[in-house]
């Protein structure tokens, strides 16, 4: 039991968690709440089931293709329905447009693909301890972080993310081209999505149920680790799987979602910036 | 008028730049004396009467759960083209007035007003799933269309209500009967785990599950519903286990999430067999499956009259049946009760204007109401005006899920 909780638990909150980062990425760039990024999820074990399974294309070309695909995707949700309402960001109009074109997409996926789950094929095989449907989530999280970490650090590009989502009128005062950035973003978003659906695809299977599911949880971890901060996500996101998985052994059924969101809302009640996210400062 | 509508439909754009192109003045005129005659209360149905056979057919042949309707399709298909090959009845051809619905109950609706006021049919076959049928019903009662389907929602049969409304396959009930049937008389246990997903279907076919095995005295250790996204079902199944379950009944339509509990249950090394709804059989969950072997003893309600005995064999009623589709419609991606349902209904209504003489909703109800143990393909039907579920409960058996073969299963052991 205890194996269980804790295995799948961490591979579902490593998936929950790339969710989250792409909420962030997308958000830092754009600072709108895009609600594509579950369904951008569901989408990297589609196209991947899709690539790999039904075209026959060996893993190491079908993963390449998915993320590309997914990045398209991200690059898509900027073009239509992010670029559209930013100018009137405080009309929330992105949550329209957004919910809109992730509707679109499961629409989409189901008359195309399927409405039943497909299955996804193994990628590494056998040889390990533990089953790679626990390991690749966690992996690919990893993979992201150390990703990030060297994107925003260390390369131009990533100081010029950073300024985007630090104060982008200044960093368009100093000449920066924010929107070739932000379609960076979305694109980075897109394949980050896509990762988290490919690398779970074993777990979660190629279904187009996927992205409200992911679109609901992966949320939570923005939330509890404060907007717009990644490793607060990426805490969180595990966290939150580990505690639904446990509640899954205890409670079972429909309370485990009443389990969660009953701990969400006593988190944010307890801090509402988020158990990492900072307190609202203003300069006066 | 229709037909002229349905033209112009085709070609939006002509008729609007060029109108008198099409719109000449022998149609205007067919139109107008249409429109008259369309107004006079006598003159409809005398047309009605000596025209084609018009049976409404409310498909989701698109969108999510296409594959019953293109299954019924199939079938309602082949039934009209063999009738109007055989020279219609009573020198009237059968047309289908087919509408794909997309599953979508606000188009099933449009649909059913569309086909009612103005295709004017003279009866209507589908929908074919519950979620359209609740919000289709009431609209076929308003105007007194004979209507048919195959939904399995309990509610949707009320000859009081709906005094117009059949069914021509089990209704949920009926598959519990011979769920319940089968574990407590043929396999003889009594300690049952009932599990739904967490739909609406789910909840209220666990609760009613529930409650019949327990007024048959079963003992239900254990009823749950379980997500059907949810990716580890390890819990689910441990605590069944735990409980004594000798026998694991399953009502859910999520493929995914039956195929996650077989391959569970083989992963604790369980052997209780799984038991209840016709999707455990899918083509969908075996692809799911981490070992075929996973499959084995799972038995799923299904039909004597598209089931294979002990020597691999249909009754000869089908076999029959199976044999004039052969070349003509596949079954090698659909089940064969759909196509033999979709058959059954157009053969009901043109039995019925054969009989009668009329094709009036009067007639049609009528017709259907007096059935005894009418011989269709998918079942021995009987109504009553007061009786509108059609299809007998002892037709409803038990199927072994892995045995599929051209649409049909193997009868499931104890039934041989």
């Amino acid at each position: 039991m205890f194996s269980s909780i804790l295995w799948t638990g961490l591979a579902i909150g490593a998936i929950y968690a790339l969710i989250a980062v792409t909420y962030n990425v997308m958000f830092s760039a754009s600072r709108v709440m895009s609600f594509t990024a579950g369904q951008v999820g569901m989408l990297g074990g589609v196209i991947g089931a899709w690539l790999i399974l039904r075209l026959h294309m060996p893993i190491i070309i079908g993963f390449p293709l998915t993320l590309l695909g997914c990045a398209a995707v991200g690059v898509l949700t900027e073009i239509v329905a992010v670029r559209p309402v930013i100018a009137g960001l405080e009309k929330h109009l992105y949550v329209l447009s957004t919910l809109a074109l992730a509707l679109m997409m499961q629409q989409f996926t189901a008359i195309e693909w399927s409405t039943e789950p497909q299955p996804f094929p193994r990628i590494v095989g056998a040889g390990f301890a533990l089953d790679e449907k626990f390991w690749l989530p966690l992996l690919a999280c990893a993979a992201v972080i150390v990703g990030l970490e060297l994107l925003y650090r260390h390369t131009l590009v990533g100081r010029a993310f950073l300024a985007i989502a630090e104060d982008n009128y200044a960093a368009r005062a100093l000449g920066l081209p924010e929107r070739g950035l932000r379609i960076a973003s979305f694109a980075l978003a897109g394949a980050i999505a896509g990762l988290a659906g490919f690398a779970g695809g074993q777990l979660l299977l190629a279904s187009i149920a996927n992205g409200p599911m992911l679109n609901f949880y992966g949320f939570v971890p923005v939330a509890l680790g404060g907007l717009g901060n990644n490793r607060g996500a990426i805490v969180s996101g595990l966290l939150l799987g580990v505690f639904q998985q446990a509640a899954n052994f205890l409670f079972g059924g429909v309370f485990v979602s009443v389990a969660v969101f009953a701990a969400f809302i006593v988190v944010l009640m307890a801090a509402p910036q988020g158990l990492f996210g900072a307190a609202p400062t203003r300069r006066v | 008028m229709a037909r002229l509508g349905l033209n112009l439909m085709k070609c939006p754009a002509d008729f609007w730049e060029e109108p008198t192109l099409l719109m000449t003045r022998r149609h205007a005129m067919l139109a107008s004396t249409g429109a008259l005659l369309g107004t006079t209360p006598f003159a409809r149905p005398a047309l009605a009467e000596s025209g084609p056979i018009l049976i409404g057919w409310l498909a989701a042949l698109t969108g999510p759960s296409s594959a019953p309707a293109i299954g019924f399709d199939r079938g309602v298909r082949f039934a009209a083209d063999e009738i109007n090959a055989a020279g219609g009845v009573k020198g009237r051809k059968v047309e289908i007035v087919t509408r794909d619905t997309q599953g979508d109950p606000t188009k099933a609706v449009n649909a059913v007003q569309d086909m009612i006021g103005r295709q004017k049919v003279n009866s209507i076959w589908g929908p074919t799933n519950s979620g359209e049928a609740l919000a289709t019903t009431a609209v076929m009662a308003r105007a007194k269309m004979p209507n048919m389907h195959p939904c399995v929602v309990d509610t949707l049969i009320d000859p009081a209500k709906y005094p117009n409304a059949f069914r021509i396959a089990p209704s949920n009930g009926q598959w519990d009967d011979a769920v319940r049937n089968y574990c407590l008389n043929v396999l003889k246990v009594k300690e049952v785990a009932v599990v739904g997903d967490t739909t609406g279907y789910g909840v209220s076919a666990v609760a009613a599950s529930v409650a019949a095995f327990k007024k048959d005295g079963a003992n239900v250790v254990y009823q749950a519903q379980i997500d059907a996204t949810q990716p580890d079902v390890t819990p689910d199944m441990l605590r069944m286990k735990n409980a004594g379950a000798k026998v694991l009944v399953v009502w859910s339509v999520a493929t995914g999430m039956e195929a996650r509990l077989m391959n569970e249950r083989a992963t604790l090394g369980w052997d209780a067999p799984i038991i209840g709804h016709p999707a455990l059989g899918s083509g969908d969950v075996r692809q799911l499956l981490e070992k075929p072997a996973n499959w084995d003893k799972v038995y799923m309600a299904g039909y004597a009259s598209c089931s294979y005995d002990a020597n691999g064999k249909l009754p000869p009623r089908t076999a029959d049946f199976v044999a004039r589709l052969a070349g003509k419609v596949s079954l090698q991606d659909s089940s064969l009760w759909w196509v033999a349902a979709g058959y059954d209904a157009v053969k009901l209504v043109t039995d019925a204007v054969n009989a009668t003489g009329s094709s009036t909703s009067e007639a049609i109800i009528g017709y259907w109401n007096g059935l005894r143990d009418y011989p269709g393909m998918f079942g021995t039907y009987t109504w009553t005006p007061q009786q509108h579920n059609g299809y007998p409960t002892k037709e409803v058996v038990m199927s072994q899920a892995n045995s599929q073969k051209d649409g049909a299963f193997k009868l499931a052991p104890g039934y041989a």
